[in-house]
């Protein structure tokens, strides 16, 4: 029995090349792989972190950003209780893409899940296309929190993480605490000291 | 004064100035102590006269033999100093010795050398004459392996350094023509599709310093002969009709007939790269067959795309799934055999590629022995393989793969909800194991693949379908209710009106229902199992297909596959929420007015009553008599574990309803009897229905009807507190005395004095 509190499920997806693996191994292993290749399909990751004493288990699907591994990778949207959605703030057409990802969140994700905005490379500040403020006007606009990061310095790419991470556990504390009354194990698996939630389906008793 | 008797001794000037008596005495007092310490430490000194003599004479006696000493150490420095040049002086000439031996060694090299080049020119051109090609070049080979400015410089001689210069020339000139010839040998015998002359030239390249070029036109030679059966079999593919055996899967068997094309080839050749031109050739041979196999893979798949219209079927079913009305819906039959091409591709591909990277990996291990340059070595075949053109290929079909394996999916699954029937003789209604059915061939087909990527979109869909799609139909089935709900509104309502609606509803469609409802509770059990079921399956099949899927997919599988299995507690949940629907509809509305009937016998009875009852029973028999074809009405309709959760409920209910009739009961010691009869009756009765044990359940009302038999009222005390033995009470103090209170014949005096 693995010892952990929560399960959290976190997806990244973002056009090629704006960084998702570079921001998932900085975060999982502390280093900025040097040419690794684009991502073949989904990558997966552990990482289990701590929250307010609670040990919280994090799995990190990176999923392929070309085009023609979209059906792989929509698979995983549903279970997955955050997205991190990527952007490159080198890459206006990165930016440009934005409103079709969220297209594909909207279809695809559950009601609940909390997507992020994450703006990458922000170290490469002559290059840069995308203003702070646009990026954040245009989460704030479809309810996302916003964060720069660079996953090269490893700036903000700790708290990206550690902030949903934080989110997620106080979201099921509060589930927890509403399903104790009416032990609901419907949506609540206890297995030992795990618990695991899933936003799943939408088949309540009606 | 006061100075005498604070210090022990005076000093000079001290001693004059005294004036008193008193402190003179007190002065020659310490004057006289203080010269008999003296006098001691004197007596000691001279003691220690003779012992220091002795030592003295000692050192004195030593003097001699320290002179003879540095006399020896001056020897031994110089003897030490001569045996050293003397050791230098044999070391220098064994190194004279040796550089003399490395000349002579030399010389006879350059003699032997001088020789061979003699035996080379003579023996190049004898064996060109004669076409032995092998052997002139053998002999180009060794005139390679000459220094030939050495040769030159070694013999000042103008006579013999004319002949050596002369042969120098000779060879050289040799060794152009054989290239030339060589060249074009090689390349007729690929003309004439000469396979063993290729082989014959292909072994002569390296020896004449063409190695690079040799594995190049080797290579190239290889690669059209692929290209040319590989065109020849996509023709014939092409040409196939429907009706020809394998013609579903003619497009993945000629990229099978492909990839075994280059394993072929690669078997019989690898050898002789190896022998004739040394390890760490592989990934440059393979490089360069891959970009062949990508062009031929590509062709092969274009035909299938354009053939098999596979693209356009899959933008059909990416509108149906949009949900967009009015386009052509596609045929799942036909989808059926297309998916099943595409994952033989699929897996073709990957064992091929599997082969690749073997063969490559393997030839790593000769070549390089750092495991860092390996590492870096082995990453960049790590890309090549996942970013060669087949890869492409497959990655772009498989996109389209998942998209209609999901619709057709999703289209069996409803279609089997949609042909839902009951089939006599069957607890469960026809969907679950249609749905099983269809969900285990699709994930096999999907792992036929070999595809871990693919596998887990699979399962993802194959999760997302069950939990929403699913679900919903079998929730909308609850969501019906079991038809006798209406009683949950009447209870309050009299006899008669609940007559009239009875009369509404007792129709062939409420049968329907009620059936329909019963069998939604046996699916949502047999779904649950079925999940764990497949689960186990599919772990085991995972097992055969991905046997070397790495860390990586094994953990990827995982995590789906346990997804997917924790659906499981899905279909547990709706089967309580269902049971507890059928509860509250046909259970609690039933055994309510069954139950009140209890209160309206007497409980307080004479010793005929009892008799009475003895012979006519007023309650119990009939409760049974009812409670008996309640269930058997679900008898035959429910899983053995539904109908033994069921009976809990039915238990719960009646334990609950008649706790509340007791308490509303007045009882004598007699009635206590009857009670306990009706009880054991009851007890006996559920317990023989049931694998389950129910008398738990019963643990406060037969302790109710303990208290209800006593004699009196401190009776209790025998079974209280210290007294209780193994008996745990289910009573609280207040709910004892509020039974005893029943009792008629109990005084409230007597039980208010109770200390319980
Ligand atoms: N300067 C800079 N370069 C970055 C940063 N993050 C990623 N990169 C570079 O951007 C390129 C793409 O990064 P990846 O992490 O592979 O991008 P990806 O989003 O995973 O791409 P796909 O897997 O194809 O979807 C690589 O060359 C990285 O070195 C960053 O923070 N700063
Ligand atoms: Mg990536």
């Amino acid at each position: 029995m693995e010892d952990y509190k929560f399960l959290f499920k976190i997806v990244l997806i973002g056009n090629a090349g704006v960084g998702k693996t570079c921001l998932v191994r900085r975060f999982t292993q502390g280093l900025f792989p040097p040419g690794q290749g684009a991502t073949i399909g989904v990558d997966f990751m552990i990482k289990t972190v701590d929250v307010d004493g609670d040990k919280v288990k994090l799995q990190i699907w990176d999923t392929a950003g070309q085009e023609r591994f979209r059906s792989i990778t929509q698979s995983y949207y549903r279970s997955a209780h955050a997205l991190i959605l990527v952007y490159d703030v080198t890459s206006r057409e990165s930016f440009d893409c934005l409103p079709e990802w969220l297209k594909e969140i909207e279809q695809y994700a559950n009601q609940q899940v909390i997507t992020v905005l994450v703006g990458n490379k922000i170290d490469l500040t002559s290059q840069r296309e995308v203003p702070p403020e646009t990026g954040l006007q245009f989460a704030q606009a479809n309810n996302m929190a916003f964060l720069e990061a660079s996953a090269k310095e490893a700036e903000n790419v700790e708290t990206v993480f550690m902030d949903l991470a934080r989110e997620l556990t106080k979201n099921a504390r509060k589930y927890l605490l509403r399903n104790t009354e009416t032990v609901d194990p419907n949506i609540t698996e206890i297995t030992g000291e795990t618990t695991n939630i899933s936003y799943g389906g939408c088949c309540g008793s009606g | 004064m006061a100075a005498a008797t604070s210090t022990g001794s005076f000093t000079r000037e001290e001693i004059e100035n005294l004036t008193e008596l008193e402190d003179i005495q007190t002065a020659y007092d310490q004057l006289c102590s203080d010269e008999k310490e003296v006098t001691e430490q004197l007596d000691s000194l001279l003691d220690q006269q003779p012992t220091l003599e002795g030592k003295m004479s000692t050192l004195h006696r030593m003097g001699p033999n320290l002179q003879l000493l540095q006399q020896d150490s001056e020897q031994l420095a110089s003897m030490i100093s001569f045996t050293c040049q003397l050791a230098e002086n044999v070391s220098s000439k064994v190194r004279q010795l040796d550089l003399a031996k490395s000349r002579v060694q030399a010389a006879i090299q350059r003699a032997d050398d001088i020789l061979d080049l003699k035996f080379c020119t003579d023996g190049v051109q004898t064996a060109l004459q004669s076409g032995n090609y092998e052997q002139a070049a053998a002999h180009i080979h060794r005139y390679l392996s000459l220094d030939e400015k050495v040769l030159k410089q070694s013999i000042p001689d103008a006579k013999e350094g004319s002949g050596i210069e002369h042969s120098l020339e000779l060879l050289h000139k040799a060794e152009q023509e054989l290239k030339v010839i060589i060249n074009k040998e090689f390349d007729e015998a690929v003309a004439n599709k000469d396979a063993t002359a290729v082989d014959r030239f292909f072994k002569i390249f390296p020896l004449i310093g063409l190695r690079d070029e040799g594995l190049k036109k080797f290579t190239a030679y290889l690669c059209s002969q692929i290209a040319n059966t590989s065109e020849q079999n996509l023709q014939i593919a092409i040409g196939t009709t429907s009706t020809e055996r394998r013609a579903n899967v003619v497009y993945a068997d000629t990229l099978t007939h492909l990839f075994e094309g280059i394993a072929r080839l690669v078997e019989t050749h690898q050898p002789l790269v190896e022998t004739y031109y040394g390890p760490g050739r592989m990934l440059t041979l393979m490089t360069e067959l891959q970009k062949e196999c990508d062009r031929q893979a590509r062709r092969v798949v274009d035909a299938f795309i354009k053939n098999r219209a596979y693209q356009k079927k899959a933008q059909q079913v990416q509108q149906c799934m949009m949900g967009r009305t009015g386009t052509e819906k596609p045929d799942p039959k036909e989808l059926d055999t297309l998916l099943a091409e595409v994952t033989l591709i699929n897996s073709r591909a990957e064992l091929y590629l599997r082969f690749f990277r073997r063969r490559v990996t393997a030839d790593f291990e000769v070549q390089y022995q750092e495991e860092d340059r390996r590492k870096d070595k082995l990453s960049e075949l790590d890309r090549l393989v996942r970013t060669c053109g087949l890869s492409l290929c497959v990655q772009e079909l498989t996109g389209d793969y998942i998209l209609m394996e999901e619709y057709f999916l999703r289209e069996m699954i409803m279609k089997a909800v949609s042909m839902d029937i009951m089939e006599d003789g069957s607890l469960t209604s026809s969907m679950v194991d249609d749905i099983f059915f269809i969900l285990k061939k699709c994930i096999k087909r999907a792992m036929s693949s070999s595809n871990v990527d693919l596998v887990c979109a699979m399962l993802n869909h194959a999760t997302t379908i069950l939990e929403q799609d699913f679900c919903e139909v079998l929730y909308g089935r609850l969501r019906q209710g079991f038809p006798s709900g209406f009683l949950d509104f009447t209870q309050a309502v009299n006899l008669m009106q609940s007559t009239i609606q009875q009369r509404k509803i007792t129709s062939d469609s409420t049968e329907d229902t009620k059936t329909a409802f019963l069998a939604t509770l046996n699916n949502a059990e047999a779904c649950s199992e079925n999940i764990l079921l497949l689960k186990a399956s599919l772990e085991d099949e995972c097992s055969r297909h991905f046997p070397q899927a790495g860390e990586q997919g094994k953990a990827k599988l995982d995590s789906c596959l346990s997804d997917l299995a924790s659906l499981s507690h899905r279909f547990k949940n709706m089967l309580q929420e269902g049971l507890a629907e059928l509860d509250s509809s046909a259970i609690k509305p039933q055994v309510k007015p069954w139950v009140a009937t209890f209160h309206s016998f007497s409980h307080n009875i004479s010793e005929e009553e009892f008799t009475n009852y003895e012979a006519n029973d007023p309650f119990i028999e009939n409760f049974v008599v009812n409670l008996q074809s309640l269930l058997d009405s679900f008898k035959g309709s429910l899983s053995p574990t539904i109908y033994d959760q069921l009976i809990s409920h039915l238990t719960n209910q009646v334990t609950h309803q008649l706790e509340r009739a007791v308490m509303k009961t007045v009882f004598n010691r007699l009635g206590g009897l009857q009670f306990d009869k009706e009880l054991r009756a009851l007890v006996g009765y559920l317990t023989s229905v049931t694998q389950w044990t129910i008398r738990d359940k019963f643990a406060r009302l037969t302790q109710m009807a303990t208290i209800l038999n006593m004699e009196r009222v401190g009776e209790i005390l025998d079974y209280w507190g210290p007294n209780s033995g193994p008996l745990t009470w289910r009573l609280t103090p207040a709910e004892v005395r509020q039974v005893l209170a029943l009792r008629v014949d109990f005084r409230s005096e007597d039980i208010n004095r109770l200390k319980l």
